[in-house]
């Protein structure tokens, strides 16, 4: 039995709309599920907003209809109404780019679409910001603090970078747990859940940014399931876009919502912290070597060298520096006839690539500079339009393979402007370990 | 027929019984399967090519992106859900997709019952929601 404080009560008796009832009793029955004995508030979260294409299988409905019954599970059409109040809320990425959809092969219709999807999730009170990277403009979690969101990245970064508390949850739970401002104290918002499970010896230091983002899912595939690793190694090539890689592919690699890192992240400071005082020759213990990187790569990069239709940097969504070396690499240069080269970013950091002149650098060289969205959140019509792509994220690659029709390829962002101005993928662009 | 019952924690009441779809590596969120049918597209399944739609669904918890529980709680809408879930141990996001999907389902099962060892495709289930209770028939080969 979950215990409710008396505005919780108040709520679930409807004292507030059959909206934020309904949202309570979802984040109620979750609580049980999961053996909950309370709810905690949360004052930040991140929601899935735009018309998704996993939406269309739902049928025609508005958006008041399908947000009923896909996200809050109700047969009843509810009112819309507010989410609760000081709970900072924004969207993740959407199914459009925020202004062109031409360049997606996107009808107007559908453009339009997810537009009012977008605008009446305003209208509750959702901040339309477009982005797996919250943190990039601003929305940043306190150590200690609780909060959702639908971005995988963003969970395992919270809980292990900075210290705040976070479960993976899904995205109709971050519209509940937005709408009536609670989510079950369970998990990693307990400090008992936090915990780490095993240790993770890695016996090299990783390099470039590829590397991160391939110990990433070379960790995510070798963990048991529900395993909370803490790393040991040497890490002192780290900084916050190498750790927010290869954060993101553990996460979508395995089901990893927290990954502590002696001597890096706040909740180990040594081995023995990370494990809460307890014994740590009392967990199993697994090792990595650079042979597992290779293994992770041949995962995600297609054999081979051929021609490539669509090269897209950006993911998790660039910050304003790696824009700027992007401007630096492309500049004087000239895409390949046939590439569409996409670099990926929030709309404020494009202001500032706006202002700065990374943006006119990347788009006289043929490249473009895009915002609120990513290329496999666009569609899977989409992604299978192109016979040959291109990434240099992990995440990217590893989700687009499942509706490519040709080859798939990943590379550092050097070798991924490289190809592009070739518009081939060349063995020589391999990443070699 | 060979029978084993094997006891979990009940999580959603109801009692339901089918046909077994064991999935031991799970399968991966954002578009590891399709909504309206319910065929698992997730490359590494053991099972890719197969529907979810009107099985006892045996996972051992979710994997992959936190777009994980929406693809199980959209085939409430477009009927392409499975009758029931065992969960061998619940985490997060299998959590939420039980409550969108909200059919019967037990979790938690100790760890010489994990269902995805002991439950083979094609076993027929019996299982009770409440009482976390799963009866497993086998024909014989």
């Amino acid at each position: 039995m979950v215990k409710l404080t008396r505005d919780e009560q108040a709520m679930l008796e409807g004292a507030e709309g059959p909206l934020k009832r309904r949202a309570l009793e979802n984040v109620i029955k979750y609580a049980e599920l999961v053996g909950a004995e309370s709810l905690c508030p949360i004052r930040r979260a991140t929601t899935f907003c735009g018309k998704h294409s996993y939406l269309n299988a739902a049928g025609d409905l508005n958006f008041r209809e399908m947000f009923s019954r896909v996200q809050m599970g109700s047969d009843e059409i509810l009112e819309l109404a507010a989410i609760e109040p000081g709970c900072q809320t924004q969207s993740c990425v959407s199914p459009c780019e925020t202004f062109e959809h031409q360049a997606f092969r996107q009808s107007k219709d559908l453009f339009a679409e997810n537009q009012e999807y977008l605008k009446q999730s305003r209208a509750m009170g959702i901040v339309e910001v477009g982005t797996c990277s919250p943190y990039l403009n601003g929305w940043l979690p306190l150590p200690g603090e609780h909060f959702v969101t639908t971005e995988s990245g963003m969970t395992i970064l919270g809980n292990s970078l900075w210290g705040a508390c976070c479960n993976s949850d899904g995205i109709e739970a971050a519209f509940w747990s937005s709408i009536c401002g609670r989510t079950p104290l369970w998990g990693r918002h307990l400090p008992e859940g936090r915990r780490a499970s095993i240790r993770v010896k890695i016996d090299f230091a990783p390099g470039e940014m590829l590397e991160w983002d391939l110990l990433g899912r070379a960790i995510g595939r070798k963990l048991p399931l529900h395993s909370q690793p803490v790393l040991s190694g040497d890490f002192s090539g780290a900084d916050f876009n190498k750790l927010r890689q290869m954060l993101t592919a553990l996460a979508v690699s395995s089901n990893c919502e927290i990954c502590h890192i002696v001597g890096l992240t706040p909740e180990a400071p040594t081995l023995e912290a990370a494990f809460q005082g307890q014994d740590p020759a009392a967990y199993p213990e697994i090792s990595l070597t650079r042979a597992d990187l290779a293994l992770a790569y041949q995962s995600v990069c297609d054999p081979g060298q051929g021609p490539v239709g669509l090269v897209s940097l950006g993911c998790p969504h660039y910050d304003i520096y790696q824009l700027q070396e992007v401007a630096r690499l492309i500049k004087g240069r000239r895409v390949a006839p046939g590439v569409d080269l996409q670099v990926w970013t929030t709309l404020a950091i494009k202001g500032l690539a706006d202002h700065n002149g990374f943006t006119e650098t990347i788009e006289k060289a043929g490249g473009r500079l895009y915002s609120g969205s990513c290329p496999v959140t666009i569609n899977s019509d989409y992604i299978s339009g192109y016979s040959g792509i291109l990434f240099d994220s992990l995440k990217q690659s590893g989700s687009a393979r499942l509706y490519a029709a040709g080859p798939v390829y990943y590379g550092s962002t050097a070798a991924c402007l490289e190809a592009a101005m070739a518009g081939e993928w060349k063995d020589d662009y391999r990443w070699k370990g | 027929m060979e029978r084993l019952d094997i006891q979990g924690r009940g999580a959603i009441a109801g009692r339901v019984e089918g046909y077994a779809l064991v999935c031991p590596e799970s399968i991966t969120g954002w578009g590891g399967i399709e909504p309206a049918t319910g065929l698992i597209k997730d490359l590494e399944s053991s099972n890719r090519g197969l529907s979810i739609a009107g099985k006892i669904l045996v996972i051992p918890g979710s994997r992959g992106s936190n777009g994980w529980s929406c693809y199980y709680s959209i085939t409430r809408v477009t009927g392409a859900s499975p009758k029931g879930l065992l969960i061998t141990r619940i985490d997060s996001s299998s959590a939420v997709a039980a409550v969108g999907l909200n059919i019967p389902t037990v979790v938690d099962f100790p760890a010489e019952s994990d269902p995805c060892r002991l439950i083979q495709n094609g076993d027929y289930v019996i299982m009770d929601g409440a009482a976390g209770l799963v009866s497993i028939s086998r024909a014989p080969k």
